[in-house]
C-alpha cells in the first residue's frame, strides 16, 4: 500500500467522521461551520482524485459562498428556533428515517450494479480536443460539444434570480437587495476589502483564461469575482445595485445572450445551432465565456445579497 | 526532497485531523468557526504540498481560491454575529 492510499484513506474516514457530526448536531450554526469545513475537505479529496475543475467548483461554492448562505440562513432561524421548540411525534421521526435509509439503500444498490467498464466518451472529448482549439477536455465539453446544455444552464441562473426577487415585498420591487451593511470605516473588514479584491479580480480573471488549456474557467472565476463583489458590499463600501437598474439586468442577461446570439450565427451561416466555424472557434468561445464571467459574478452575488429589501425613491 | 514533502503532508494531515476534533468540541461558535479557519489553511497546505509531490501543478489554482475563499465564511459569520448583537443591545435597553 503506498502512501498516497494511506493519506487518501485517512482524509476519507476525516471527511466521513465529519459528515456525520454535521448530521447529527443539533445547533444550526456548529452543523453550518461544520459543512463549511466539509466543504474544504471534499475539495482534496476532488483532487486526489484529479478532478481539478470539480475541485475548483467545491472550494469556490462549497467552501466559499454556500457557507455564507448557510450561515445567512441560521442567523435568521436562530430566532425562531428558541420559540418553535416542540419536537416531531414519534411517527414522523420514524417515517424520516425509514425514508432516509431507503433512498440510502437505493443509491447503494445502484453504485454496487454500476457496469464494470463504466460507459465513456471521455477519450472521444480527449481526441477531438482540436476541433476547438482548447487543451482543457472539460471546457470543450461545456461550451463546445455539450454546449446547449450550458446554455440552458445559465437560463437557470436568471430563473433563480428571478424567484429570488419574487420574494420583495411590494414597497421594495426593484429596491436594493439585501440589508444596508455598515461598518467602521477604519476597521480591520473594510481594510480587507480594499487590500483582497485586486487580488482578487486578477485572480478570478486568471481562473477563467487558464480555463481554456488548464482546470478553470467562467464558473469558478465569476464565483471569485461575486465574493470580492460581497466583500466590498458587507464592509459597506459599495451598496447592491437597485434590481430595477437597467445596466445591472444587462450584464445579468450578457452572458446567455451572447451564447444564443453565436448559436443563432451558427443556425444561419453554419452547420447547426452552436456550431461554432472551426477558425474561430477558440475567440468565440472564450468571448461567450469572458461575457458569462460578467453574468455568473452579478448573479451569485446578487442570490446572495437576497431579496430586494429597501425601495429605491425616484 | 520527496520523502520530505510527504511526511509534511502526513503532518499536516494530522493538523487537520486535530482541527476536527477541535470543531467535534466547541464549546462556542467562534471556536468552531476558527477550527474551520484552521482547516482552510491546513487545506491549502496539503493542496500545494500534494500539487509538488504528484505533479499536479494546478493544485496549486485550488490553493488559491481556497485562500481567496476559506475567509469568506468567518467574515459572513462576524457580519452576521455582530447584527445580532446590536439587535439584543437594543432590545436591553
Amino acid at each position: 500500500m503506498s502512501i498516497t492510499t494511506v493519506f487518501e484513506s485517512v482524509l476519507a474516514a476525516l471527511v466521513l467522521g465529519l459528515a456525520l457530526w454535521t448530521i447529527a448536531v443539533r445547533e444550526t450554526y456548529s452543523a453550518t461551520v461544520g459543512f463549511v469545513a466539509y466543504g474544504l475537505m471534499v475539495a482534496l479529496i476532488w483532487v486526489g482524485l484529479d478532478a481539478i475543475d470539480v475541485a475548483l467548483t467545491e472550494a469556490a461554492i462549497g467552501g466559499g459562498l454556500g457557507g455564507i448562505v448557510l450561515l445567512g440562513a441560521a442567523a435568521r432561524l436562530r430566532d425562531t428556533e428558541s420559540t418553535a421548540a416542540e419536537t416531531p411525534n414519534r411517527m414522523v421521526r420514524l417515517g424520516a428515517a425509514a425514508l432516509s435509509a431507503a433512498i440510502a439503500a437505493a443509491l447503494a444498490i445502484a453504485i454496487l450494479l454500476l457496469p464494470d467498464a463504466a460507459p465513456t466518451l471521455a477519450p472521444a472529448a480527449v481526441a477531438n480536443a482540436a476541433a476547438t482549439g482548447l487543451a482543457n477536455p472539460v471546457t470543450n465539453v461545456l461550451m463546445a460539444f455539450r454546449g446547449m446544455d450550458t446554455a440552458l444552464e445559465k437560463v437557470v441562473l436568471l430563473l433563480a434570480i428571478v424567484g429570488v426577487w419574487s420574494l420583495a415585498s411590494d414597497q421594495a420591487w426593484g429596491g436594493r437587495p439585501g440589508p444596508h451593511h455598515e461598518a467602521d470605516p477604519n476597521g480591520v473588514l473594510a481594510f480587507l476589502a480594499r487590500l483582497l479584491p485586486p487580488v482578487g479580480i486578477v485572480i478570478g480573471v486568471y481562473i477563467l483564461w487558464t480555463g481554456a488549456d488548464h482546470p478553470g474557467g467562467a464558473f469558478q472565476g465569476g464565483a471569485v469575482l461575486a465574493s470580492m463583489w460581497l466583500l466590498v458590499i458587507m464592509a459597506g463600501l459599495a451598496d447592491t445595485p437597485p434590481a430595477s437598474s437597467r445596466r445591472l439586468r444587462l450584464v445579468l442577461v450578457a452572458g446567455p445572450g451572447l451564447f444564443f446570439l453565436v448559436g443563432l450565427g451558427g443556425l444561419c451561416f453554419g452547420a447547426a445551432f452552436l456550431a461554432y466555424p472551426i477558425a474561430h472557434a477558440k475567440p468565440l468561445i472564450l468571448g461567450i465565456e469572458t461575457a458569462m464571467l460578467l453574468t455568473i459574478a452579478a448573479t451569485l452575488a446578487l442570490l446572495l445579497a437576497g431579496a430586494p429589501e429597501r425601495s429605491v425613491p425616484r | 526532497m520527496s520523502d520530505f514533502l510527504t511526511a509534511s503532508v502526513g503532518f499536516i494531515l494530522a493538523m487537520l485531523a486535530l482541527g476536527l476534533v477541535s470543531i467535534l468540541r466547541g464549546p462556542g461558535d467562534a471556536d468552531r468557526m476558527m477550527s474551520a479557519q484552521l482547516i482552510g489553511t491546513g487545506g491549502i497546505a496539503a493542496l500545494l504540498l500534494l500539487g509538488t509531490v504528484t505533479g499536479v501543478p494546478a493544485a496549486v489554482d485550488v490553493a488559491l481560491i481556497l485562500a481567496l475563499l476559506a475567509t469568506f465564511a468567518s467574515i459572513a459569520f462576524v457580519k452576521k454575529g455582530l447584527s445580532r448583537l446590536e439587535v439584543d443591545s437594543t432590545d436591553g435597553t
